[in-house]
């Protein structure tokens, strides 16, 4: 149990440590914090972006252990001690992961405010599964709306960083 | 056209894009500013009620508040988009006139205070009858929502070109059908957010908008400030689609916050919110009568529609002249007649969704071409490649087209989708459909009245020719533009697109653009890049003349080397000359401007539709259907587009994809709901159902060779074009389908099963 | 959006839980994966005093098989456990599916069996195919432990029997002789709908005859419901399409849909009855599925 924290009108925090793309983070929360929240306004990791806030959307997709989630229907006091990769741990040192430079290069980002949850559930994917299907690819991006594509690129993208084709013949 | 180009034509990556897939992109919500504050609106439960009193005491005393705001703390001035009728007011002092309507801000140290701050607010509601059905809304009797508006007529037009009831008369053929639309919203996935800020008596405000300029002369407009106090800057944008284009509360009430605590103020919508502000499609009822001669050719058009409004004006007028405006686009006829009413109803207000005002109406009207055709026994291909409009034509409504590919496209469409196979061999339960459609390349008129340019651009080399920043007030808000925009300036100088960079849309930095609207930017903002463009090669020209030696017309610039034409080997780097520049005659700078040609003719409404260049499209699509449930599958989707000159063929067919999409949506899956109290059942996303990628068919973007003499290199409209076929398009499939028409969108499962158990219903009493 | 306060417990173990619960009554509210708790508290639906955590009981997060019992579930396994169980997708592959076709990767994270079933609402996807397959639960409190069918186990729109205090810990599927098994949902995207209908079935064929069948409907009654009088019609009876359409007009009659933005009653109806005739064809064909 971490460590509680009682201020002076009687509200707990919460002691909490998130290791967030390899860092470990030691912070207090009240028990009603939303990760999505914590991630953005105390770690300043605003790549995680809000956007129905109610797990329909995907925008806040992270990684939790591995496993994408909704992070805004994550307490963060129920993240304390796990892992956490959040689209700023994706790309190490400027270096881009491949479905990144592929969705650059399949025009497959367009206002990109889905991309970050995108990139990530797509990562998730290409882990467990290496070589997906079209339909793996549309069922593991099925979370994740995006208003302005259609997909369609979003889709040639990941599948083309499957198979190691993150440039494609147009370019 | 055959001239080679080396940067535009080229699918360049985004210029956006690495900090985009990292997650570095900032958009007005990820910003922070020291001492910042919180700030949200309180609106009303009510969708009609007076205002009583309203008591902040309570809220005040709570912690962590540090300004409440009511109608009495803010300016009175109405306030709209469309300046024929400013309606709306900051906050609601007589009465709320939907479930939504402003009525008081807080601002606080955090989010959650706000929350607990808005709960503590007591407005006291005497509750009115509200106008919810805007069939019903001029019926005698009914409450007004604006006292001053009779039998709550928002926007009234009647036009009449040629002379229709002769033309039907001698008509081989008079058909009449009617069509509902429903309301559906732009549900961009960023949510609205402002941060305003006061440094004395200048006003900043980050704001998520689709055009910093109509924000800073509205919001200069309300609180009586000139215009250069007023600096409006778009951090990366998540998406519009005309949803984004009016200041909001948000605004609006954070400058006001932003004032009275002397600190910066976040202000910013939730999803239920962004849906009550909505500003989406219009619901409209259209009935529609159509002459055609024994070949199918179209004599005359009769438009009669009525469009809920909502409660506000926003950008209605214009929707209301659109949907009547852009009907002739696609087809030639001359005698044509449009009837509108836009209604106020206590319902969220209207605006432009992508497609502005045209989606529906080409909903209504693509059914009844196809219905017309099956009375005549004529292919739904062919009577539209019949009346298919030709290249250099005026519209009844006094329009003029230039390049125009209608006919193209529609051959082009019937063989990539296997038309004349499928019309003969699909079973019963497959179904293929085909319609047409057209937008506007930017309006021809601003929506505020001015005569200033519509778009402008500055390009600075930098001293050392390394680089280019173009300066420009266009706004991407994922379209693309601000590539596109750098890949055309890039051609103009004769220089490199990865050595291009860009400041946008922010007032204060970029020069005057209108934004991203009516589909307006690679063309207009396009042609003021281009001219800056054109000003920098000159001087480099000018300059490599000096230093080779040379004359000028015997130099060319290209991918950043200027060279002889004449001499092989005589060539110097750009980078080498401007720098030369700087050092001898200081900045390397371009700039220009665009406005477009006085466009349309004298009649009342002439502006609203013109534009100096128009996109056409077809589409067609096949759907296969369960006919027991009626659940629809799309099995593919083909479409042609003539977009002029294509800049970046990645970024546009994305455009059409996602243009596509979107009226996908509307046609058969998205609709905003309302219960008996006018309050919206399904503001959120799992029961607003935007389409998820296992939903998506396979689609095939093709575009046609084009060239718009009138745009920069050629170009015309793609953005907005590719929604507006979408929804007549299903509903001719499905007619295909099945021998049934749905006349409501959405069409629904549930509609297309209880349209085909009516069908058999009809089919058994006809036996017996 | 706005997160209403409360005191948050951790649990190190099911019976401090217990007691916690015990302690706390109906002031507490338990959080197992979130995904309908939170919600609920976000749009203002639920503001519990205390919330307790299931995190750390690891317990009731594991899928096993019992010999002489069946296949034991924990209450704390998420969705995408049971999709990703092989024991489950060997058995009885219909309830991966299910729980497959229920929402999105992201929720399917969270979102566990047990969260499923307690939240109560009839167009849960989980419980149809659990009841279909004969499932019983356990519930644990402070003062001692019950066990019941599962489809005891609703008792009207998002009721349940549990009592304060109670804990539902597991979910078994007994061993049984059942031939097919699979549940339909018809929703309206293919992803992240819920049910407008939903129809699961267990099958038992013998040869041409059907042996014995269960029937079991998602958002057609106020609470998930069975479909006795179809059943009762197709015990013993010999295989035809003829009978599956007639069980199918029986579930349809039997079942009292209302009015929603996902549909009206009528079209619900229609929907129980297609989808009941085409689960009972596809059990019947292709096993559990």
């Amino acid at each position: 149990m971490s460590q509680v924290l009682t201020d002076k009108d009687g509200v707990k925090r919460y002691l909490i440590t998130l290791n967030v793309n390899g860092d470990a983070h030691t912070i207090l929360v009240k028990g009603n914090a939303i990760l999505t929240n914590v991630l953005r306004d105390q770690l300043d990791l605003t790549g995680t972006k809000k956007g129905c806030e109610l797990g329909d959307c995907g925008s806040c997709t992270v990684l939790l252990d591995g496993k994408p989630v909704d992070s805004c229907l994550v307490l963060a006091v129920e993240a304390d001690g796990r892992e956490i990769t959040t689209i700023e741990g994706v790309s190490a040192n400027g270096a881009l992961d491949a479905i990144q430079e592929s969705m650059i290069n399949h025009a497959a980002v367009q206002c990109g405010y889905c991309t970050p949850g995108m990139v990530l559930s797509a990562k998730a994917l290409l882990t467990r599964n290496p070589h997906p299907t079209e339909p793996e690819v549309r069922e593991a991006i099925a979370g994740n709306l995006c208003r302005c594509t259609g997909y369609v690129h979003i889709v040639e993208a990941v599948l083309a960083a499957s198979q190691g084709r993150v440039t494609p013949d147009d370019h | 056209m055959s001239a080679n180009y080396n940067v535009i034509g080229r699918s360049v990556p985004r210029i956006d894009g690495p900090e985009k897939v990292t997650g570095a992109a900032k958009y007005t919500g990820d910003l922070k500013f020291p001492n910042m504050l919180f700030g949200k609106i309180l609106t009303s439960p009510h969708a009609h009620a007076r205002i009583i009193s309203i008591d902040t005491s309570e809220a005040e005393k709570l912690p962590g508040v540090k300004a409440v705001i009511t109608h009495k703390d803010v300016p009175t001035l109405k306030y709209g988009l469309s300046p024929a009728r400013w309606d709306e007011n900051i906050f609601c002092s007589d009465k709320v006139r939907f479930v939504g309507d402003k009525v008081a801000a807080v601002a606080c140290l955090d989010e959650d205070t706000c929350y607990k701050a808005l709960k503590l607010i007591k407005v006291e509601f005497e509750e009115l009858p509200a106008v919810l059905d805007f069939l019903h809304a001029m019926d005698e009797g009914q409450p007004l929502v604006h006292e001053e508006y009779e039998r709550n007529i928002n926007t009234e037009i009647h036009q009449e070109f040629g002379d229709v009831e002769k033309a039907l008369a001698e008509a081989h053929h008079v058909r009449s059908d009617t069509f509902v639309g429903q309301r559906t919203y732009q549900s961009p996935i960023e949510p609205h957010s402002a941060i305003s800020m006061w440094e004395g008596e200048k006003l900043t405000i980050y704001s998520s908008t689709q055009s910093p300029h109509y924000f800073q002369h509205y919001i200069a407009r309300e609180f009586g400030m000139p215009m250069g106090d007023v600096r409006i800057i778009k951090p990366y944008l998540g998406g519009g689609f005309g949803g984004k284009l009016e200041p909001t509360g948000l605004e609006f009430a954070g400058a006001v916050l932003a004032k009275l605590t002397g600190r910066p103020v976040r202000t910013f919508y939730d999803r239920a919110e962004m849906f009550a502000h909505n500003r989406g499609r219009h619901a409209q009822h259209m009935e529609i009568t159509t002459g055609v001669d024994k070949d199918g050719k179209i004599l005359a058009v009769k438009a009669n529609f009525i469009m809920d409004g909502g409660a506000y004006t926003s950008l209605g007028i214009a929707s209301a002249y659109y949907a009547g405006a852009l009907l002739p686009m696609t087809y030639e006829f001359d005698n044509y007649q449009f009837d509108m009413f836009r209604v106020y109803t206590n319902l969220p207000a209207c605006g432009a969704q992508r497609g502005h005002g045209a989606p529906q109406p080409k909903y209504a009207f693509e059914s009844h071409l196809d219905n017309v055709a099956a009375d005549l026994g004529i292919d739904p291909m062919d009577i539209r490649i019949i009346n298919a409009r030709r290249p250099d034509t005026v519209t009844p409504n006094d329009f003029k087209v230039n390049s125009c590919k209608m006919r193209e496209c529609l051959e082009r469409a019937r063989v990539i989708s296997d038309w004349d196979e499928k019309k003969k061999n699909l079973p019963h339960g497959r179904g293929i459909g085909v319609a047409t459609g057209s937008f506007v390349t930017g309006a021809g008129y601003p929506i505020y009245r001015t005569d200033l340019p519509h778009a402008a651009a500055f390009i600075k080399v930098h001293e050392d020719g390394t680089a280019a920043t173009l300066y420009t007030g266009s706004v991407d808000l994922g379209q693309g533009s601000d590539t596109v925009l750098c890949q055309m300036a890039a051609e103009a100088m004769g220089y490199r697109y990865e050595q291009m960079k860009i400041v946008a849309a922010d007032t204060e930095i970029t020069p005057l653009d209108f934004g991203a609207y009516a589909s307006r930017q690679t063309y207009m903002s396009g042609a003021a890049v281009k001219q800056a463009g054109e000003e920098v090669r000159k001087q480099v020209l000018d300059m490599a003349s000096s230093m080779l030696n040379l004359p000028v017309d015997d130099l060319d610039c290209e991918d950043g080397i200027v060279f002889s034409k004449s001499r092989e080997g005589k060539s110097l780097t750009f980078q080498e000359v401007a720098r030369k520049h700087f050092v001898l005659k200081g900045p390397l700078l371009g700039k220009g401007a665009y406005t477009p040609p006085k466009l349309g003719g004298s009649f009342k409404g002439a502006a609203v539709g013109t534009s100096p260049a128009y996109s056409f499209g077809a589409q067609v699509g096949e759907v296969s259907i369960d006919k027991e449930t009626g659940e629809i599958t799309v099995v593919g989707i083909w479409d042609v587009h003539d977009c002029g000159k294509v800049i970046n063929p990645r970024l546009l067919h994305g455009q059409v994809h996602g243009a596509l999409y979107m009226g996908m949506g509307e046609s058969v899956w998205e609709e905003v709901l309302f219960d008996d109290k006018g309050r919206i059942k399904n503001a959120e996303l799992a029961n607003y159902r935007v389409l998820t990628a296992m939903d998506m068919p396979p689609i095939q973007s093709e575009v046609v060779d084009s060239y718009e003499p009138s745009g920069p290199w050629g170009v015309k409209e793609i953005g907005e074009g590719a929604t507006n076929p979408t929804l007549g398009m299903f509903s001719n499939a499905i007619f295909d389908a099945m021998g049934v028409r749905v006349n409501s969108l959405p069409l629904t499962y549930e509609k297309v099963w209880r349209a085909l158990k009516e069908k058999r219903e009809r089919e058994a009493a006809e036996k017996a | 959006m706005y997160m209403p306060d409360f005191e948050y417990h951790t649990p190190r173990t099911l019976s401090e839980a217990c007691a916690l619960l015990a302690e706390l009554g109906e002031k507490a509210t338990v959080l197992a994966g979130g995904t309908d708790i939170l919600h609920k508290m976000k749009v203002g639906k639920l503001a519990p005093e205390h919330l307790v955590s299931l995190k750390n009981l690891d317990e009731i997060r594991e899928i096993r098989h019992e010999a002489g019992r069946g296949i034991v579930i924990g209450a704390l396994t998420n969705h995408a456990a049971i999709y990703n169980s092989p024991l489950l997708q060997e058995r009885y592959l219909s309830l991966p599916m299910a729980a497959h076709t229920m929402a999105s990767t992201q929720i399917c994270n969270l979102g566990t069996v047990g969260g499923n079933i307690v939240n109560g609402v009839p167009s849960a996807d989980l419980p149809p195919i659990l009841i279909a397959l004969q499932a019983t639960i356990r519930l644990v409190s402070a003062s001692g432990e019950r066990s019941m069918a599962l489809e005891d186990f609703f008792c009207g729109a998002a009721e349940t029997v549990i009592a304060p205090g109670e804990l539902l810990t597991e979910i078994t599927i007994p061993d049984q002789e059942t031939t097919g098994s699979t549940y339909i949902k018809f929703g309206l995207r293919r992803s992240g709908a819920l049910a407008v209908t939903g129809v699961a079935v267990s099958v038992c064929v013998e040869g041409d005859k059907l042996r014995d069948a269960r029937i079991v409907l998602a958002s057609a009654a106020p609470t998930v419901m069975r479909a006795t009088a179809a059943e009762d019609f197709l015990r013993g009876r010999t295989i035809s399409d003829e009978a599956l359409a007639e069980a199918g007009t029986l579930a349809a009659a039997a079942s009292r849909p209302r009015d929603s933005i996902r549909g009206s009653a009528e079209y619900r109806k229609n929907l129980a009855e297609v989808l009941t005739k085409r689960a009972l064809r596809k059990a019947i064909d292709e096993g559990h599925v």
